[in-house]
């Protein structure tokens, strides 16, 4: 057994075992509600040592080919995949990739198919480790606020975490899919069912059917990408043909002779990893044709001229054609992962859902499930639909997303539920995150990829932090409280620590990723469409987060004391703290310090896969203005990602 | 050990203070919970100025790598050789950001100043807070403070200067709102945290600017190397440190962000004390003489910081002159003097760089003794008198605060420029400069001559309210507040004895360093390698020789001190009875302006903060209506169906007809299309 299959059973367990908890729990606690929360903590709290586990070797596992900068592959490597036929005899060749079939299309051993395809890289790790983290504090604030069917509950609980986690580590689009909608029945009943508010139906039933409409028109994308990008064969063999111009080729395409001669269409395919490259072949391809026959017209004889662009006009229009489709498929994409992060305008499912579900699944909702779609984005859309992603990226969803930040700001300052108010800040910095990511450059994509984990926690603790007052007081509404400074002290230092994490003091982390998202704004390639006006908003919205979080500190911990109904006998004096509420709490605000003081461990485990993607899109802004292309080409040495060695043909 | 040793030691020591504090009081040692602070900062003001001799002796020691500590020691259980400290804060992509520290005459200074003063505030503390419920917390912020204002000043990489700019924010913010129970102080703090930050965000859009410009260099020395190397062009450089100043309006409260400064000193009085004079308000100013190669290139800028310190001076010491609050006028005065150094550094560029960022840094360092020594004197007042602080309300307390008395007119004389006291020398090497740049300037010379009118101006106004302050409480018949009890007297020996030694500093320090050694200061100061590139660069752009000196103008000083000496005539004139005079009718209109602090507050509750409440109640209610319009959306189905729906009632006539007409249609279609 080499270490390739021991990471991929370890996988494997992380990612079913929150099934079996759940079998377990909901078979053998049903009526016994203290050993069921009992179980929930031992099993959630062995899910975490396992994750861990899982990260430390795989960190230690992947060190090693970070270095190979020269021949870095464009296309995603998972490592840990099961059934790598690679790694299954014990030689340490791998394939990336898996022979664990799910659906086959064609009844034929080689036909396209859906497969059982898992794996972990650097885009991943981490939030699979929050993800089984969050998991654990949600179970430790759920203990006392939990007490009807409670082994439902955290079956429910745990049948999400899977859901959650399968859509992390799938490298299959449709299997990423299913993970991605089987979030909704977990969450549809933990909202409806064990909501706190009064509306819990209602939300759960608008949360269900606003994200499935959403979603409905990501599987459209998702089907359309599959569809139009199929294996590229040799125009002459059937072997799979990945010959892509370099864009010095690109930029001498208009010297070489001969009409060229793209790839046939092969076999579809759901991998993540070959459609990258497929896509990036497909657009490289189309654009080497256009610049083939544009050459080929200008050096024409008078006689062969119409001839010649009637060519260029044909190839022309095929490539336009593809560019429009790619817009379409991009928008029907970024549907269903907008609403699910969400995006303003399309967020307003998110303040019902947020005050009506019970505080620990709000926190998986703003630490985890927002996730979902912000690493849609990085897994699915810009590595699939790269050339609309810069076209449309940042002039479309960054402006909504700067919309969203200072909207959602003044949305937050305006609401007197402490509940909403996070909720719409939980907004807001989403606002920023995905800005941060279709900034699409190394620093941008690896700041939003980081800022993914910091908003998990900081969102993450707030929630938790509000649990304390709605295991202590009737009411969550601001108006109510004052001065809770004097009489929970140790509460206090930990919300002001939480409140700063937001706010992006230095030194805690969310400052570490905005700085990086903030600088992947001012790339030069990015100022041609109003990056530096984004990050003018982006800088200004760390402000007005300080701006409504400062009131809100102002307003319910400073000043004379003043508290609302308490939820016990009318005697009952709340306490602060407590032994089972400061884990929770301090391990995030000690989280939150660390990971502020020594973010580059983090950044180092997500550089490579960054890289790959932000080469990726290099390569389609190269495309797309080649001005760029010869503008780096002074600056520093081309890149060669390519490796495949077929001649390029000619007739 | 070598000088980056020692600053490393600093930020340990302060960084352990801050540490060990809490920890005392989790022991139940609450009483000594000021042990760490003062021994760390006493210490460190020490270690502090061994650096200070080291860089004399040994010039500047460059930028260092990173904090690379190597450590050895064996221990029966375990031993290790050595420890590194990781030299990378973050890196992705191309901003990378480390741990650098750069050890210089300008930051050796800094450094010595600030721990040497704040070693005094906190001994003073000592004393003033005994038997607070927060004592631990006070030391605990405090020593946080003192560690965030030496990392600001120790750092050479701007994001690390950034951490510790926003760290003395944050800790600003804990101890304005230090009586959180105090509506008041609970509002002043946050008012205090949010102006700074809106100024920090021009700051960050700068710092970012420049990494864009400057060969994506986040260290601060690099990125002048690289902008020498690689000039960039006007509009950006200009807009870059546009940006930066936006940081430094905010955070040493220059207009039109000044207005938190007032307000702060709703904290315990040291801190307004730690806040105004060494920490904190001077990062602007800093700041500014840090980046000085920057700000020499773009003359325009440097006008317009100028002007902003000619304005914030003049309107601050006009509203000083009439508050009633004896702290409010100190911080009134904080604002005037800072707009003073900012007016001194925006003639670099103008006059030689040195020269000017001199006389800015100059003044900082004697303002931080006198302004300190005010401070504490205030809040020795205020012990004595039961926490009152209202000027009308006491009067006289020459014989009943002896001690106060003496120092506090010594800090009073400090700050109003007399002759050989600290004040005069720093505030007449800026005249000069102002006066140099008036006259002999290259660009913009009407400007800074109107800017050194109103610094003389203001020098008047500043003797004025600073002794009729003075005046106010310790002349005329002694009046005592009821809250003061019968007991009002003299502080105790460790409130006295700071006042003491600030008061020595306030009386020579200023004599000492410059005339007595001939221009020591300026000449030691000039050697930090920044400002020795702003010299260049000027000496290239001008094709000029540097001015190696200040030189003394008896013209200027006798204008200074004509200035100082009629206000201090006038305050004595109007209250040497220790009352408030009555005003002729004509200066009325002109008084209330002055005592509503020019109605800025509420210009600004009017103009940006009502405006923002409405926006945020107009955003909730608007969202109201995108869920309308999503809502809508989700009902097309529904009415679609409503549409449909009486198709289906259940009449087997009205399907059988139904059936009839689709045949007919389809029959139809298959017809045409054959026939045709």
């Amino acid at each position: 057994m080499n270490l390739n299959t021991v990471l991929g059973l370890l996988l494997l367990v992380v990612l079913l075992a929150p099934l079996a908890a759940a079998a377990l729990i909901a078979i053998g606690g049903r009526g016994r509600p203290g050993l069921t929360r009992r179980l929930a903590v031992y099993a959630s709290a062995l899910h975490l040592v396992l994750t861990i586990g899982m990260i430390a070797l795989y960190s230690g596992f992947v060190t090693p080919d970070a270095q190979s900068e020269q021949n870095l592959s464009l296309n995603f490597q998972p490592k840990a995949v099961p059934g790598d036929p690679g790694a299954t005899n014990g030689a340490e060749t791998f394939t990336y990739s898996t022979s664990w079939k799910l659906v086959s299309l064609t009844p034929g051993e080689t036909g396209p198919a859906v497969h059982f395809y898992v794996g972990l890289d650097g885009l991943n790790v981490l939030l699979v480790a929050l993800t089984s983290l969050m998991f654990f504090f949600a179970v430790l604030v759920s203990w006392d606020t939990v007490r009807e069917r409670a082994a439902a509950y955290y079956g429910w609980l745990f049948v999400l975490q899977t859901a959650v986690t399968g859509a992390f580590v799938s490298f299959d689009v449709l299997l990423f899919y299913v993970f991605f909608e089987l979030t909704l029945i977990p969450a549809f009943f933990l909202i409806g069912q064990w909501g706190t508010g009064s509306a819990r139906r209602d939300a759960a039933r608008k949360f269900v059917l606003y994200t499935l409409f959403g979603s409905l028109f990501t599987l459209v994308g998702i089907i359309g990408v599959v569809l139009t990008n199929p294996i590229p064969l040799h125009p002459t063999s059937n072997q799979p043909f990945y010959y892509e111009p370099t864009h010095q080729a690109m930029a001498h395409a208009r010297d070489q002779d001969g009409p060229y001669v793209p790839g046939r269409a092969g076999p579809i395919t759901f991998s993540i990893p070959v459609l990258m490259k497929n896509v990036s072949m497909w657009d490289s391809m189309s654009h080497y044709s256009v610049l083939q026959a544009e050459g080929r017209l200008a050096k024409a004889t008078p006689n062969l001229r119409a001839d010649r662009e009637r060519e260029l006009a044909d190839v022309r229009e095929k490539q336009r054609e593809r560019s429009t489709t790619q817009f379409w498929l991009f928008l029907a994409l970024m549907a269903g992962f907008a609403v699910k992060i969400p995006i303003v305008p399309f967020h307003t499912w998110l303040p019902a859902t947020y005050s009506e579900a019970p505080l620990a699944v709000t926190m998986i909702f703003s630490a985890v499930l927002a996730k979902l779609g912000t690493f849609g984005i990085l897994r699915i859309v810009i590595p699939l639909v790269p050339e609309a992603c810069v076209q449309y990226g940042l002039p479309w969803f960054g402006t909504l997303g700067a919309i969203g930040i200072v909207y959602a700001a003044f949305c937050a300052f305006a609401q007197r539920d402490l509940r909403l108010l996070a909720a719409y800040s939980s907004v807001s910095h989403l606002g920023f995150l995905v800005i941060g990511l279709f900034a699409m450059t190394p620093e941008g994509l690896s700041g939003a990829l980081l800022h993914m984990v910091n908003h998990g926690l900081t969102a993450g603790a707030v929630f938790a932090l509000l649990s304390f007052l709605a295991r202590r007081y009737r009411t969550l509404d601001a108006n109510q409280y004052g001065g809770l400074w004097a009489k929970y002290p140790v509460f206090t230092f930990l919300m002001i620590v939480i409140v700063l994490a937001n706010v992006g003091l230095p030194g805690l982390n969310n400052f570490v990723s905005e700085m990086l998202m903030l600088g992947g704004l001012f790339d030069p390639r990015n100022v041609k469409i109003a990056g530096w006006g984004l990050a003018l908003v982006a800088a200004f919205g760390v402000m007005l987060s300080s701006w409504y979080l400062f009131t809100m500190l102002k307003r319910v911990f400073f000043g004379p004391l003043i508290e609302p109904p308490t939820v016990g006998e009318a005697d009952a004096r709340p306490k602060d703290v407590t032994g089972r509420e400061f884990v929770p709490l301090a391990a995030l605000a000690a989280l939150c310090l660390t990971l502020g003081l020594f973010p580059q461990p983090l950044l180092d485990v997500v550089s490579t896969d960054v890289r790959r993607v932000s080469e990726l899109v290099n390569r389609a802004r190269y495309r797309l203005d080649p001005s760029i292309a010869a503008a780096e080409a002074e600056n520093k040495p081309p890149v060669q990602p390519i490796r495949i060695a077929l001649p390029a043909p000619k007739r | 050990m070598s000088s980056t040793a020692l600053a490393v030691s600093v930020l340990a020591l302060l960084l352990a203070a801050t540490l060990l504090t809490p920890l005392l009081a989790k022991l139940r040692l609450r009483r000594y919970a000021h042990l760490p602070a003062v021994l760390a900062f006493g210490t460190s003001a020490v270690l502090a100025m061994l650096m200070l001799n080291d860089v004399y002796v040994n010039g500047p020691a460059g930028p260092t790598p990173g904090l690379s500590l190597h450590v050895s020691a064996d221990f029966p259980w375990i031993s290790f050789h050595e420890t590194k400290l990781p030299t990378t804060w973050f890196s992705a992509g191309l901003l990378n950001v480390t741990f650098s520290l750069g050890i210089d005459p300008l930051s050796a200074i800094m450094l010595a100043t600030v721990t040497f003063v704040a070693t005094w505030i906190a001994i003073f503390s000592a004393g003033y807070m005994h038997g607070e419920e927060g004592y631990a917390r006070y030391f605990t912020i405090m020593s946080l403070f003192v560690l965030c204002m030496c990392l600001l000043v120790l750092a050479n990489n701007f994001f690390l200067l950034l951490a510790g700019w926003e760290g003395v924010g944050l800790c600003s913010y804990l101890l304005v709102g230090y009586y959180y129970a105090k509506p008041s102080a609970a509002a002043a703090a946050r008012k205090a945290f949010l102006m700074t930050r809106l100024g920090d965000v021009g700051f960050v859009l700068g710092i970012f600017l420049l990494w864009s410009v400057g060969g994506h260099h986040t260290d601060l020395t690099q990125i002048f190397a690289h902008i020498q190397a690689h000039p960039v062009n006007d509009f950006t450089l200009g807009l870059a440190c546009l940006l930066l100043f936006c940081g430094a309006v905010g955070k040493s409260a220059q207009l039109p962000l000044y207005v938190w400064l007032p307000d702060a000193m709703e904290g315990p009085t040291p801190v307004s004390a730690l806040i105004h004079a060494a920490t904190m308000v001077t990062a602007g100013v800093y700041l500014l003489a840090r980046c000085s190669p920057l700000f020499v290139q773009v003359p325009s800028v440097q006008a317009y910081v100028a002007i902003t310190g000619g304005a914030t001076a003049l309107l601050a010491a006009f509203i000083a002159l009439t508050q009633t609050d004896l702290k409010r006028v100190l911080a009134y005065s904080t604002v005037s003097q800072l707009g003073y150094m900012f007016m001194a550094l925006g003639t670099a560029g103008a006059v030689t760089p040195s020269i000017a960022v001199a006389a800015a840094i100059f003044h900082l360092f004697t303002h931080a003794f006198f302004k300190a020594l005010l401070f504490l004197g205030s809040g020795s007042v205020m012990h004595a008198m039961g926490n009152v602080i209202d000027m009308r309300r006491f009067g006289g307390l020459r014989t009943v605060l002896p001690v106060t008395h003496a120092t506090f007119l010594i800090g009073c004389a400090a700050l109003a420029g007399l002759p050989l006291l600290s004040g005069f020398w720093s505030k007449d090497q800026i005249l000069d400069a102002l006066d140099h740049a008036g006259e002999h300037g290259l660009t913009h010379r009407e400007l800074y001559l109107g800017v050194f009118g109103v610094a003389v101006l203001t020098a008047g106004m500043t003797a004025f309210y600073t002794f009729r302050a003075y005046f106010l409480t310790f002349w005329g018949e002694t009046r005592i507040p009821e809250e003061a009890g019968h007991h009002a007297h003299e502080s105790p020996r460790i409130m006295c004895v700071p006042l003491i030694v600030l008061a020595v500093g306030a009386l020579f320090v200023g004599a000492l360093v410059e005339p007595l050694t001939h221009h020591g200061f300026s000449k030691f100061l000039s050697a930090t390698p920044a400002i020795q590139q702003a010299n260049k660069t000027y000496e290239r752009e001008h094709n000029v020789r540097s001015q190696s000196q200040p030189h003394f103008n008896w013209l200027i000083a006798g204008l200074g001190t004509a200035a100082a000496v009629g206000g201090l005539g006038l305050a004595f004139a109007m209250y040497r009875k220790g009352q408030l005079a009555q005003l002729p009718a004509a200066a009325k209109p002109l008084h209330a302006m002055s005592l509503n602090k020019g109605y800025v507050d509420e210009i600004y509750h009017g103009l940006v903060v009502k405006p923002a409440e409405i926006a945020a109640t107009g955003s909730r209610q608007f969202d109201g209506l995108v869920d309308a319009v999503a809502r809508l959306v989700s009902y097309a189905p529904r009415m679609l169906a409503a549409l449909l729906r009486p198709l289906q009632n259940g009449l087997v006539q009205f399907y059988a007809l139904g059936m009839v007409l689709g045949l007919t249609a389809v029959v139809l279609v298959i017809v045409f299309k054959v026939s045709r």
